[in-house]
């Protein structure tokens, strides 16, 4: 066999041998902590059963739907944040683009706004938008948007001079300038905003179901722990990792694709 | 030269500027302390390939920035065609050191992108791109992004959208300096070929006397700062030229030598 050819095999090889691995430690892991629960060695109050949670994700996710239920209702709650929240901040960059007067003036109120912990502010949201999906829509978007105005406004401001002076010398209107140049300069720095704005929505979201919801992962997180549900929350935790991921990985795609020429 | 000068001084010059570039009493500063023109007065005939050399900091980029109509005249009168400089005359291309591609086009996409913006037709624009882009050596790199293409290769891209402009008058500051030697002789081939089939005017900028004797029509040395023009020296070498060929013509090197010191004794001065 010739060299080219063996590389890539012994790279798969190492992968597959990897994912062995893992799914090995991971066997043992919960063997282990099934063992340690089981004989009271830890009492399971404190840290659930595994086969417990196993039998509580079966439960929710494919005979009676409870924990699919939720997982909409959080997710719903978690784009409107989103979509919300970042064209609010992306509008705002504009406004700040366009008047740089206005963002001086009103720069301190926006810094003293992003400085508030979000999450105080969440009895407040409760009070104006009810125990339903929009104060947790307010409370995610209200992360969301600081988050992408920031990065907004960063990506509109670092368009190369060199490109612009040439945009000039060609002729080109300010509104060419805007959506040829200064546009596509700015949205791999926007297109990061956005990936940390989806998170953080999702945080924003579950922090306010956490606090008080009627549903969501949040409300169900908190009506387990107040119940002693442990191997129910554990199985909530490895539902939201798994979330968190799959949004991570989702936006990845995209951006792969937007953003070829990188 | 002299004969121009003397049309200009007795006539009415905005008459007979019309088909030319006249640069009269320049001066510019910046600030109290940077004097960066100094009198600088200029006639670049139809079609003429002028080079300008000088030491870094003495005003090359500053005059050919008021060309340009980047930044505004302090001094004297500048004339491009019968009219005042103005950033965005389709008459006028420019062309930096740095490629400015925008990655977010391909090559194509790059080479077309000035002829776009002022609203040349599309399938024209199309065309004249490709043939373009074949003509500097990047046929197959049309859908090519920039980070893929060396540095040379970019440059090449930006002399196709410079040329793509169809602007009977193109300001280059110092287009080729960022590149290594051997890549530098090939794209002068390039620019020679490219502007040999349909003459413009060429402002060129350059610290590389060299490249300015192997392209030029005239060289144009500026002192060091406060920026004169010391000497203004016709290259008489026969066209077509090619570029491998002159640095092995002996006419070319005794033509060096002499501009070479008429250089030493105008710094001197
Ligand atoms: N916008 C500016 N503000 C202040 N000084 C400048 C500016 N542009 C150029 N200069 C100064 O003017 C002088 C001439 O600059 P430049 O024309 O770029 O020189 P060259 O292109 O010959 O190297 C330099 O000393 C430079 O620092
Ligand atoms: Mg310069």
């Amino acid at each position: 066999m010739s060299n080219p050819s063996t590389v890539p095999n012994f790279e798969r090889f190492e992968t597959i041998a990897l994912v062995v691995a893992r799914i090995v430690f991971l066997a043992f892991f919960f063997l282990g902590w099934e063992y340690v629960a089981r004989n009271r060695i830890v009492d399971p109050l404190f840290i659930g059963v595994p086969s417990q949670i196993a039998k509580f994700l079966w439960n929710g996710l494919f005979v009676d739907y409870s924990i699919i239920r939720d997982l909409v209702w959080t997710l719903g709650s978690t784009f409107l944040a989103f979509a919300i929240g970042s064209v609010a901040g992306i509008a705002t960059a504009l406004i700040f683009i366009t008047w740089p007067l206005f963002e001086r003036f009103s720069g301190p109120f926006f810094s003293a706004l992003n400085a508030l912990p979000r999450i105080a502010l969440a009895p407040l949201f409760l009070l104006w938008f009810g125990l339903g999906i929009w104060s947790k829509v307010a409370l995610g978007a209200s992360l969301t948007y600081f988050i992408v105005l920031s990065s907004a406004v960063a990506g509109i401001r670092s368009t190369s001079a060199d490109h612009l002076t040439l945009s000039r010398t060609m002729g080109a209107s300010k509104r060419q300038i805007f959506m040829r140049v200064t546009l596509p300069s700015a949205v791999p720095t926007i297109f990061s905003g956005l990936r940390l704005g989806l998170i953080y929505a999702l945080l924003g979201v579950i922090g306010g179901e956490i606090i008080a919801a009627e549903h969501g992962l949040g409300q169900l997180l908190s009506f387990l722990a107040g119940s002693f549900q442990i191997s129910g929350m554990f199985s909530v935790l490895l539902i939201l990792a798994i979330l968190g991921t799959v949004l991570i990985e989702v936006m990845n795609i995209v951006e792969k694709r937007l953003l070829r020429w990188q | 030269m002299s004969i121009v000068s003397e049309t200009l001084n007795s006539a009415n010059a905005a008459a007979t500027s019309s088909d030319r570039i006249v640069i009269d009493g320049l001066d510019h500063r910046f600030g109290e302390s940077v004097h960066a023109a100094s009198n600088v007065s200029l006639t670049f005939a139809p079609g003429e390939f002028v080079s300008i050399v000088g030491p870094s900091g003495c005003g090359k980029t500053t005059v050919l920035n008021l060309l340009a109509g980047l930044i505004k005249v302090q001094t004297g009168t500048l004339s491009i065609f019968g009219k005042p400089p103005k950033a965005g005359r389709h008459d006028v291309a420019y062309m930096l050191a740095r490629d400015c591609l925008f990655p977010w086009l391909t090559a194509e996409r790059n080479a077309e992108f000035g002829a776009e913006i002022r609203g040349m037709d599309r399938a024209k624009r199309k065309s004249r791109a490709r043939e373009l882009l074949e003509a500097v050596g990047l046929k197959g790199f049309e859908e090519s992004y920039p980070k893929a293409l060396s540095h040379g290769m970019r440059q090449r891209v930006a002399l196709a959208r410079t040329f793509c402009l169809e602007s009977p008058l193109l300001l280059m500051d110092e287009p080729f300096g960022a590149l290594d030697a051997q890549t530098k002789l090939q794209l002068e081939e390039v620019l020679l070929s490219l502007w040999m089939k349909e003459r413009r005017n060429v402002v060129f900028i350059t610290h590389d006397l060299a490249e300015a004797i192997t392209l030029s029509d005239r060289v144009i040395v500026m002192s060091s700062r406060p920026g004169r023009v010391i000497a203004d020296i016709p290259i008489d070498l026969p066209r077509p030229r090619s570029v491998s060929a002159l640095q092995k013509d002996p006419a070319y090197h005794r033509l060096y030598a002499q501009v070479w010191e008429q250089l030493e004794m105008g710094l001197k001065s």
